[in-house]
């Protein structure tokens, strides 16, 4: 493949150690013009780290760097940048309350000649690059109007305007939905064909075949494996590149259903919220009916904006305030939660979309956040029973096979899977009989994904209901029994997973008729490699 | 994929090696090192009289205790608040209005003690009530509304007390305070520890013992930890937010009470500027500005520190006004040095 240029940036023999953890071990990684390189491997694998050393965030490493044919040494993220590499972070760096425009000349404002902030000159400038990379968007808006996707778009070019040849993207699609996948998709073309070379870092199987041209699994800290387009876009591409990732074959990580559903645990009959004042962006329920037994999963399907986490949250008294209309039943009640606390005290339970915004207190120790939604049970007269608690956590930490050194470890020290399971644990110890599920394995990798399958699996076997919000259609038809699917915050269609598969729930989320189209434009059919390799082990 | 690629699956065993351990226990107990040095300067170059460290006489190691006594159990109450993640910049002025309040209560409406302090704490409380309300339940941010309620209580105080300062002289008559409020002022174990700093160390102990092994404090900590996680945790955010007000309030009433007793007097003007006082102890402690780390130990250790340092300056007559440049210095200081401590 080498074509006798040089590469845009080459790495040779990385190796980089965190006390005396080994994150990355004698890597060697290229980037050449005009090629999406794919960076694969489970969480702790060492990506992260491989591209905080390219972008200038980690400078006491081994092994050298080569940009351009000249040797460098980042010392600082602003060495990377004047080389031309820049990293698109998953939080993007951008303030919300200024423009488009300001955003991408922040500071470097362009300026007039007495001193003020050339405006029009800095809007016209902002528009070329714009069209230039295929980007439709006024410069002058907000970036804190945007959405999450638009932001990106804006990132990519905040990155471009400062000449950056290189381009690091950390999962750019994660939190997009499926039209601004393509939208991104278009731009990642744009500029591949201007030359650029794009690191692109992600979990779906899916891209990586569309929009790769090489990919390199990294495992434990080294490359195990790299890949070809021809590789990536073989029939078996999604297990042979799985396999890699995990090291063994991937087994399947879908339950098999071994309950039968008992009595009814829920009943959601036309729920209706009234906000008392309306927020932007939020689609309240207008009308949604489910119901959940005993030892059932039932998904709640969707597009991105047809109102899961709203419903997941009004259902849990966390959602926005507002008159309800339409009945709830938990456990044959009717209820009514007006917070989080009321509907704990009624049974249920939430493990909310975004652990470290909304489940943890990431520098608290795993004890504090594991045991928060039981204090007050197990207090005797106010108190704290130390032993009670130390107890109960460690047997949850050891049920759900957290890997921790200490109880009293902070919770950010753990890998992303670990802290999900922290926030089930602290669930699952408050004993619920509906457990609210809102897209658990986002962002946590092939391994810990299986074993949070299973440990659903296993709390529908202990009897508990489970409702579970997820955009990956493979994960709602693998492990749901039924499907639940919204559409502008109403239920719109019940699918029997039993009978139904992705296309069929695809089709019902966009409206009846346009199965094939939807594909074709991608939507949000997020197939996770190993997922995807459980498919076709299946096939 | 979040950021924790970088970090071990788990921790090598023995942490992280023995230097780190040895930093990371600095950091814990900054405030108490802090302190230890203040102490060991103030004893190696006090100045001497007869032979004797003016400094370590037992006289004037409990005048130290009893001049931080006020702003420490200010400084108690704005630990917690400090610790959900707020800030109360009312309790200079709610120590006055208390102080106000104790002096014209008993000398002008011939109020007993009990009924006096009983009333003027329940202000205090009542006060932080209110602002609790307003913050935690209209979500007005704490340094607004206390901003307000510092305006209030001043003028509160001024309008009770007629824009005087009340003296409280003691007797039976008209006119005059029982003579059991002048308790405050005096000293007992043998006329060895004051008043004011025997209710301090009752204070800072209650507080310690409760925030260790209350579930009220888990919640505290929680909400100063991720707000979010813990509402939906489970955690009465709103509740617990107004309670630690409250508490900010009660102790800020109750450090007024012994300003009174102290100063036999209760003027308008008292307190003026204790708030930040208090928010220096707290910082100097090692509580973070940010809420959901910290501790009553190291709130007590600052407010000594400031104490010790205050002393020390004054034995040797520093100009007050320079005393002012160290003090702010030694803040920056013990600031600065939060920014080094190591992420846990």
């Amino acid at each position: 493949m080498d074509d006798g240029v040089s590469p845009l940036v080459e790495m040779i023999g990385i190796s980089k150690s965190y006390g005396g953890v080994r994150a990355c071990r004698d890597i060697d990684f290229t980037v050449r013009a005009g090629e999406v390189h794919a960076l694969l491997g489970e969480n702790g694998a060492g990506k992260s780290t491989l591209m905080r050393v390219l972008s200038g965030d980690v400078a006491d490493h081994d092994g050298h760097i080569v940009v351009a044919g000249r040797p460098v040494r980042f010392t600082a993220p602003v060495d990377a940048q004047r080389a031309g590499i820049a990293m698109i972070h998953q939080e993007l760096d951008l303030v919300p309350g200024l423009s488009v425009a300001e955003n991408i000349f922040l500071g470097r404002e362009l300026r007039t000649r007495v001193g003020a902030v050339d405006r029009r000159r800095t809007n016209a400038l902002t528009r070329d690059l714009l069209t230039r990379c295929g980007i439709a968007l006024d410069p002058r808006r907000p970036v804190g109007e945007l959405r999450t996707g638009e932001q990106q778009l804006v990132a990519i070019a905040k990155a471009l305007s400062l000449d950056a040849k290189v381009l690091i993207m950390d999962e750019p699609t994660s939190a997009l939905s499926s039209a601004e996948v393509e939208q991104t998709f278009t731009v990642i073309a744009e500029l591949r064909r201007a030359g650029a070379g794009i690191v692109y870092i992600s979990h779906r199987m899916d891209e990586i075949g569309r929009i790769a041209d090489r990919a390199t699994v990294l495992r434990n800290g080294a490359v195990v494996a790299g890949f070809d387009a021809g590789e990536l876009t073989a029939g078996n591409a999604a297990e042979t590149v799985a396999e890699a990732m995990v090291g063994r074959p991937v087994q399947a990580m879908f339950r098999t259903r071994a309950v039968e559903p008992g009595e009814e645990v829920l009943r959601v009959t036309d729920l209706v919220l009234r906000p008392r004042r309306e927020r932007p962006g939020r689609r309240e329920p207008d009308g949604i009916s489910v119901t959940v037994r005993r030892g059932e999963i039932v998904g709640i399907g969707g597009l991105l904006g047809s109102g899961r986490t709203e419903f997941l949250e009004t259902l849990f008294g966390a959602g926005t305030r507002g008159t309800l209309g339409g009945t709830i039943e938990l456990r044959g009640r009717r209820v009514a939660p007006r917070s989080p606390r009321q509907a704990l005290a009624l049974g249920m339970a939430l493990v909310p979309e975004d652990r470290r915004v909304a489940g943890l207190a990431i520098d608290h120790s795993v004890l504090a956040n594991t045991v928060l939604s039981i204090v007050d049970r197990i207090a005797a007269a106010g108190v704290v029973p130390r032993a009670r608690e130390t107890g109960a956590v460690r047997r949850i930490v050891a049920e759900l096979k957290v890997k921790l050194n200490s109880v009293e470890d902070a919770v950010g020290t753990l890998s992303g899977g670990n802290q999900q399971k922290v926030v089930f644990g602290r669930m699952l110890l408050t004993e619920p009989a509906l457990l609210l599920l809102d897209e658990p394995t986002r962002g946590v990798d092939v391994g810990a994904k299986a074993e949070i399958y299973a440990l659903l699996g296993r709390a529908a076997e202990q009897g508990i209901g489970v409702l579970l919000a997820s955009s990956e259609l493979a994960e709602l038809v693998g492990v749901c029994d039924r499907v639940v699917v919204l559409s502008s915050g109403r239920s719109v269609r019940e699918l029997d997973t039993r009978h139904a598969g992705e296309a069929d729930l695809l089709a019902a989320s966009m409206g009846e008729g346009s199965t094939a189209q939807a594909v074709d434009s991608g939507l949000d059919s997020g197939v996770d490699m190993a997922v995807a390799a459980d498919l076709g082990g299946e096939a | 994929m979040t950021d924790t690629d970088t970090r071990p699956e788990s921790p090598p065993p023995g942490g992280t090696g023995r230097r780190t351990d040895v930093v990371a226990a600095l950091f814990r107990f900054q405030s108490l090192f802090g302190l230890v040095a203040v102490f060991v300067v103030a004893v190696v170059f006090s100045p001497h009289h007869n032979g004797e460290i003016l400094f370590l006489g037992s006289d004037n190691l409990f005048n130290v205790v009893r001049a931080v006594s006020e702003i420490g159990i200010m400084a108690v109450g704005m630990t917690f608040v400090i610790l959900v993640g707020g800030i109360d910049l009312s309790v200079g002025a709610v120590l006055g209005l208390a102080a106000v309040g104790s002096a014209v209560l008993m000398v002008e409406d011939d109020f007993g003690v009990f009924a006096a302090v009983a009333i003027v704490l329940a202000i205090g409380l009542g006060f932080g009530f209110l602002q609790g309300i307003a913050t935690a339940l209209f979500g007005i941010q704490a340094f607004i509304v206390t901003l307000a309620g510092m305006q209030i209580a001043r003028g509160l105080a001024r309008i009770w007390s007629g824009g005087q300062g009340v003296a409280i002289a003691y007797g039976d008559g008209p006119d005059e305070a029982p003579v059991a409020f002048s308790l405050l002022g005096e000293r007992t174990f043998n006329g060895l520890v004051p008043i004011p700093a025997l209710i301090f160390a009752v204070v800072a102990v209650v507080a310690i013992v409760f925030l260790r092994s209350s579930a009220f404090a888990r919640h505290v900590y929680a909400i100063g930890g991720n707000e979010k996680a813990a509402r939906l945790s489970g955690v009465p955010v709103t509740r617990v937010k107004v309670i630690v007000f409250c508490v900010a309030g009660f102790l800020a009433a109750l450090a007024g009470i012994v300003h009174a007793g102290q100063l036999n007097q209760g003027s308008p003007n008292d307190g003026f500027g204790y708030e930040l006082d208090a928010i220096a102890a707290v910082v100097i402690g090692g509580t973070s500005l940010m809420g959901g780390r910290g501790s009553v130990t190291g709130t007590v250790a600052g407010a000594l520190l400031l104490g010790v340092l205050n002393n020390f300056l004054g034995l040797h007559g520093v100009d007050p006004n320079v005393q002012l440049l160290v003090k702010g210095l030694v803040i920056v200081v013990a600031a600065g040095l939060q920014r080094l401590r190591p992420a846990a």
